[in-house]
């Protein structure tokens, strides 16, 4: 042990004159200029690799998307609110099967060209044809000759069978311009390749420089259709979005002033930048849910009285202790800002007698198992969430065999029963606020996706939610929507986690920001921000 | 055969024992005696031992001396989370608040594990390989080598993050991808040392009386491969626990909670500059092993192969 | 002559080949489902067909290597499921940084490590050469990550003398590319402040890359000097009282210099591949941080193009130092 002496006493020595030398004076960089307006810069640690709106949606990747396009409908305020954007009006059939919009008319696209009915029309069926990112959302209950363009300001859809959602996935449509796109087309590919680097949107910004993998900036569309809520004298000459991959640079950065926005951090980092002067955070209940699924329909969590037994044993409390208090437990499957949210009674939270209860009454009465947990490999959070799981099963003899893995085989494994994992960590964001978004997890058609990877089998539940899903009446869907929630909680085929808030660190000249929700973690709507100084 | 530029050993050190350097049998007690000497007469040499033997110490006591030997084994105290360092915590917590002097000192184990494992499983495979390629020749000999060539014609490392990011992250896969781009090295150096010994006199002598090829192989040639296997041998395991280490900072080594010195770093650079403590200690013990084990080798090269001293 | 050339550049070929086979196997015996990668979290099962389809991962193995090998044959490194982007023009575009990178690194190696080691050959055995014999081995023993953090608490964050990581910052235009080099790029177009700051931020992650280097080529200089100087002529100069610092810079320099330089050539393959460690730490957008970022996300194509510009370069300098050996050592010839 003198040799570990010796080295510590090396060690303390060293502590001593870093600290000493904390106080490194940092150059006071001022936010960017140009002429005398100014412009935003943002930092996280996500690249943008692909602009087109119909093929790909991440939280860096949409916030980009939203700058740059419109939609029909736009999410906003918290409680998520649909406001109509491109749609100015819309009408529903009473068999909910039609749905007609009434389109702005004085919208354009960046190049000048008019956006009307005819746009949408082409924008809906290109997410469609394409069928990839934001299509499976509508192509089960919409086919592309199903929508009409009435006339230049009239455009309608035809479903295939009343889906109560449909509006609420809307505002993740948005409306690229069929000439620019057609005239890039290469191989009938839907200008696929053209629109990887390429924008040909009616947003309030436009792109001027792009690097997937280190910077994209966006400058101001100072004639946008919609106007600026800050006023045009106000409005910023654009966005700069900075890929910092590291959270220690990004931090830095934002205490040197070098950029005006954050995220991505840890809560540790958020925890300490509350205490720089300057800087403001914004701290908002998410909407992402974190939950450990079981396999329900392997041995040996296909057990419920072990999934009960280790629901109950879960230290809950580190769920927050990781986040430094800055998140909300689940008290139902569902998040609490998704309609319908109830909060279930006989959640489960820790009690080492009730889960030594169940465990008397599952298979392995006595323990003597090894679980594995699977987590996305780099994902710290989930990471540290293992550690605690594994430390909360100790006292039931019940080991953890923690595994991160990429999140391509961790998908792969969860497609079948047979390879799904135990236990394997989720997080999901609901992309709409209707209840069927996260109920249809639930069911049996999410079999082996991502959110499916518990294979829960309750066929009451699946005809619920079938049910819930086609009825148009509020009321009664609500009902459902609450029987669901108490069958799930009864089930357990998960560990009801937590939502973490979301966070951003931004410098205080920073205004107008607008939470919303319903945004992906990371994800804001750079369109009402400006800077005040 | 091999012009001495193309055969740098996996390590990267230019230390490509020359094909015209014969080896004399060394062996009897006396030589050794004055191998030892002459390590003791050198500093760094010393200097390396001392390192290695101390590494090697902390590695068996590990459990029986570390403060909280459970930190280890999957507790955690989330209230303790990320504190400096002190007299309870020599080397600070770590992010769920374990011990890191206890972390670190246990991680030891691990890592002269995987680094001796992955050296004797590389020496076992390539040097039979090589001795064989040496000693028959011919068709044999070019299969062998080409193969060799092959897994030398990339750089290990990246070789390496390729197998392991294929096979799935863990210590047990980290050490088999490092296997594999390992082993080459030995095949070169054997094979080079045998080309030479073969023609020597006392291998002429045996194969003239009509003793067997086994035998010479397994009497004469391996045995006088030997020492250079031997100091290469010495300064691959100091590679070895920086290839691990290496791979588990990129996120591809160790699952928690093993206690693994790269995973810790990786993990702790997350935590910079303001947790600097929890990656210092991490990366100093991976410092001073690899260093240890080079300066033995470089000592024991200096020693037991003079000749092929070249840097 | 030529035979050795034709020899050595058909073995170059073969090794090549060999090394595509490798990556190959090696890329598909992960357990991942690229097509799900590609299709993105929330695509159904039709989705991830298509996508399946689309990138040929439907067809069976054979013909999916024989479709590799076609589009290497035309410099097509095929397509990265998590970007659907082209690996061949993403490589063209990190590769200079990485190149860049590691020219620096080596200047940095020999302008320290031919002075180190002529010193040290000069004091052979004395507590100079002690020194440097630690530091030479410090050079590989010291975990480049580690040491990389090291220096960026000390000179980024304490200091503040140095940026931390990236390779401009945040507001600063490159020059348009020329050779996609920022240091040789901002020189030709006369942009000298962008210069200087794209100098400062080479200086830190360049001197974690260029350690192994200097180690290489301190020790290398230093055994070739110490032989030398014991030889003939240097004594018979000595003799005839030519000044000692005379007789190491013409004499003994000279004679090292093609082993030196014989270093530099191998360590160049090496230091390609130490840009995965230290482009890692610094967020260098070079080929080693591509490399990393595909591999943690299970996306192969990248790596095996990534492992096959590596190997390319080795095996090029590995060619070119061994050719040079045959040029200057005729004995090698026969091999």
């Amino acid at each position: 042990m003198t040799g570990s002496n010796i080295s510590r006493r090396g060690l303390m020595q060293g502590a001593t004159a870093l600290v000493a030398a904390t106080t490194a004076a940092s150059p006071a960089i001022s936010f960017e200029r140009e002429g005398n307006r100014k412009v935003l810069v943002f930092s996280g640690g996500q690249p943008v690799p692909i602009l087109d709106p119909h093929v790909r949606y991440d939280w860096s990747t949409r916030m980009m998307q939203q700058a740059t396009h419109d939609a029909l409908f736009k999410y906003v305020g918290n409680p998520p609110e649909l406001v109509p954007w491109l749609a100015e009006s819309h009408q529903i059939s009473a068999d909910g099967l039609t749905y007609t919009f009434r389109i702005v008319g004085n919208a354009r696209f960046h190049n000048g060209d008019p956006l009307d009915a005819e746009a949408v029309r082409f924008s809906f069926e290109r997410g469609l044809r394409i069928n990839k990112g934001v299509a499976w959302m509508f192509k089960d209950f919409v086919k592309p000759e199903n929508i009409r363009a009435v006339d230049a300001r009239t455009v309608e859809f035809k479903l295939e069978r009343a889906f109560a959602p449909f509006m609420s996935y809307l505002p993740w449509w948005y409306i690229v311009n069929p000439k620019q796109v057609m005239a890039n087309q290469q191989d009938g590919d839907w200008g696929q390749k053209w629109l990887t680097d390429h924008e040909a949107g009616s947003g309030p910004f436009k792109v001027r420089r792009w690097d997937a993998q280190s910077i994209m900036h966006l400058e101001a569309v100072a004639d946008y259709w919609k106007g600026w809520p800050m006023g045009a004298d106000k409005r910023l000459a654009g966005v700069i979005y900075r890929v910092v991959r590291e959270p220690a640079p990004r931090k830095a950065a934002l205490q040197r002033r070098e950029v005006d926005v954050i995220t991505e951090l840890t809560p540790d980092d958020f925890d300490q930048l509350k205490t720089i002067p300057g800087v403001r955070l914004e701290d908002h209940p998410g909407m992402t849910s974190f939950g450990i699924k079981f396999n329900c329909q392997r041995q040996p969590t296909a057990d419920r009285n072990l999934r009960k037994a280790i629901a109950h044993a879960f230290d809950y409390e580190a769920l927050l202790q990781i986040h430094n208090g800055a998140a909300r437990l689940q008290t139902s499957p569902f998040p609490h800002a998704v309609r319908g949210h109830i909060d279930v009674p006989g959640v489960p939270r820790r009690d080492m007698d009730k889960a030594r209860e169940f465990l008397r009454q599952s298979g392995t009465p006595n323990g003597g198992i090894e679980l594995e947990y699977v987590h996305v490999q780099g994902l710290e959070d989930p990471r540290r969430i293992g550690l605690a799981l594994l430390n909360s099963l100790q006292p039931l003899n019940i080991r953890v065999r923690i595994t991160g893995q990429p999140w391509p085989t961790m998908v792969q494994r969860g497609s079948k029963p047979d390879t799904a994992p135990d236990m394997t960590s989720v997080y999901v964001t609901p992309l709409s606020t209707d209840p069927d978004t996260v109920a249809y997890q639930y069911h049996r058609a999410s079999w082996g996706l991502y959110y499916g990877m518990s294979h829960y089998q309750n066929e009451e539940v699946w005809r619920l939610v079938d049910q819930a899903r086609a009825e148009t009446n509020w009321d009664r869907r609500a009902a459902m929507y609450a029987e669901v929630q108490r069958k799930i909680v009864d089930d357990q085929p998960e560990i009801f986690g937590m939502m973490a808030n979301r966070r951003w660190a931004m410098r205080d000249y920073v205004k107008d920001f607008r939470f919303s929700p319903v945004r992906f973690t990371g994800e804001v709507d750079l369109y009402t921000m400006w800077i005040d100084a | 055969m091999a012009p001495p530029a193309t055969a740098v050993p996996a390590d990267g050190l230019p230390a490509q024992p020359a094909p015209r350097a014969p080896q004399p049998a060394t062996g009897s007690a006396r030589a050794w005696r004055l191998a030892l000497w002459l390590l003791s007469r050198s500093f760094s040499s010393m200097l390396g031992l001392a390192l290695v033997l101390f590494i090697v110490t902390l590695a068996l006591l590990g459990p029986w001396i570390v403060p909280y030997p459970a930190d280890a084994e999957g507790a955690i105290n989330l209230l303790n989370k990320l504190e400096p360092p002190s007299a309870a915590h020599w080397f600070g917590t770590d992010e769920v608040g374990r011990d890191i002097l206890t972390r670190v000192i246990l991680g030891t184990r691990v890592s002269l594990l995987a680094g001796l494992a992955i050296t004797l499983a590389a020496t076992a495979i390539g040097a039979p390989l090589g001795v064989l390629a040496g000693y028959s020749g011919g068709r044999l000999r070019e299969t062998i080598m080409r193969i060799t060539d092959m897994f030398l014609s990339v750089p290990g490392l990246v070789l390496s993050l390729a197998i392991v990011a294929a096979l799935g992250p863990g210590i047990g896969n980290a050490v088999i991808a490092l296997i594999i781009v390992w082993w080459p090295g030995y095949v070169r150096l054997a094979e080079s040392k045998t080309l030479a010994i073969k023609e020597e006199p006392y291998v002429e002598a045996a194969r003239v009386v009509g003793a067997s090829r086994a035998r010479i192989l397994f009497r004469h040639v391996l045995p006088n491969c030997l020492s250079p296997l031997i100091v290469k041998m010495s300064m691959d395991v100091g590679q070895a626990i920086l290839a691990v280490a290496s791979l588990g900072f990129i996120g591809l080594g160790a699952r928690p909670p093993e206690p693994e010195w790269g995973a810790m770093i990786s993990v702790a650079r997350t935590y910079m500059p303001d947790w600097w403590w929890y990656a210092v200690a991490p990366g100093a013990f991976i410092y001073v092993s690899v260093l240890g084990f080079n300066l033995l080798g470089d000592g024991l090269r200096d020693i037991l192969d003079p000749r092929s001293h070249r840097g | 002559m030529l035979v050795y050339i034709a020899k050595r550049v058909a073995l170059f070929g073969l090794m090549l080949f060999g090394l595509v086979c490798i990556t190959f196997i090696i890329s598909n015996i992960a357990p991942a489902d690229p097509a799900a990668l590609a299709a993105g979290p929330d695509a159904s099962r039709s989705q991830i067909e298509q996508v399946r389809r689309e990138y040929g991962l439907d067809r069976p193995l054979p013909e999916q290597f024989a479709r590799y090998v076609a589009g290497l044959a035309r410099g097509d490194l095929g397509r990265s499921v998590s970007t659907s982007r082209d690996v061949t023009s993403e490589l063209l575009r990190y590769f200079p940084a990485s190149l860049e990178l590691v020219l620096v690194a080596m200047l940095l190696g020999i302008a320290i490590g031919v002075p180190l080691g002529m010193i040290s050959a000069l004091h052979k055995d004395g507590w100079i050469d002690h020194a440097t014999r630690i530091f030479a081995v410090s050079g590989i023993a010291l975990p480049p990550f580690w040491f990389g953090l090291l220096l960026q608490l000390v000179f980024a964050v304490q200091m503040g003398w140095l940026p931390t990581s990236g390779r401009l910052s945040l507001m600063t235009i490159p020059p348009e590319p020329i050779t996609g080099m920022l240091l040789a790029d901002s020189l030709l177009r006369g942009q000298w402040s962008t210069f200087a700051e794209a100098a400062s931020f080479t200086v830190l992650p360049a001197v974690v890359l260029s350690l192994p280097c200097l180690a290489s080529i301190l020790r290398v200089n230093r055994a070739e000097m110490v032989e030398a100087l014991r030889a003939d002529y240097v004594m018979c100069a000595r003799a005839h009282g030519v000044a000692p610092w005379r007789i190491v810079a013409v004499h003994a320099l000279r004679n090292a210099m093609l082993p030196t330089l014989a270093i530099i050539g191998l360590r160049y393959g090496w230091m390609m591949s130490g840009t995965v460690l230290v482009e890692t730490v610094f967020d260098w957008p070079g080929i080693g941080l591509y490399a990393v970022n595909s591999a943690i996300a299970s996306d192969f194509k990248p790596v095996m193009g990534v492992t096959l510009l590596i190997g390319l370069n080795f095996m090029i300098a590995n060619l070119v130092v061994d050719l040079l050996y045959g040029v200057l050592d005729p004995r090698l010839r026969e091999a």
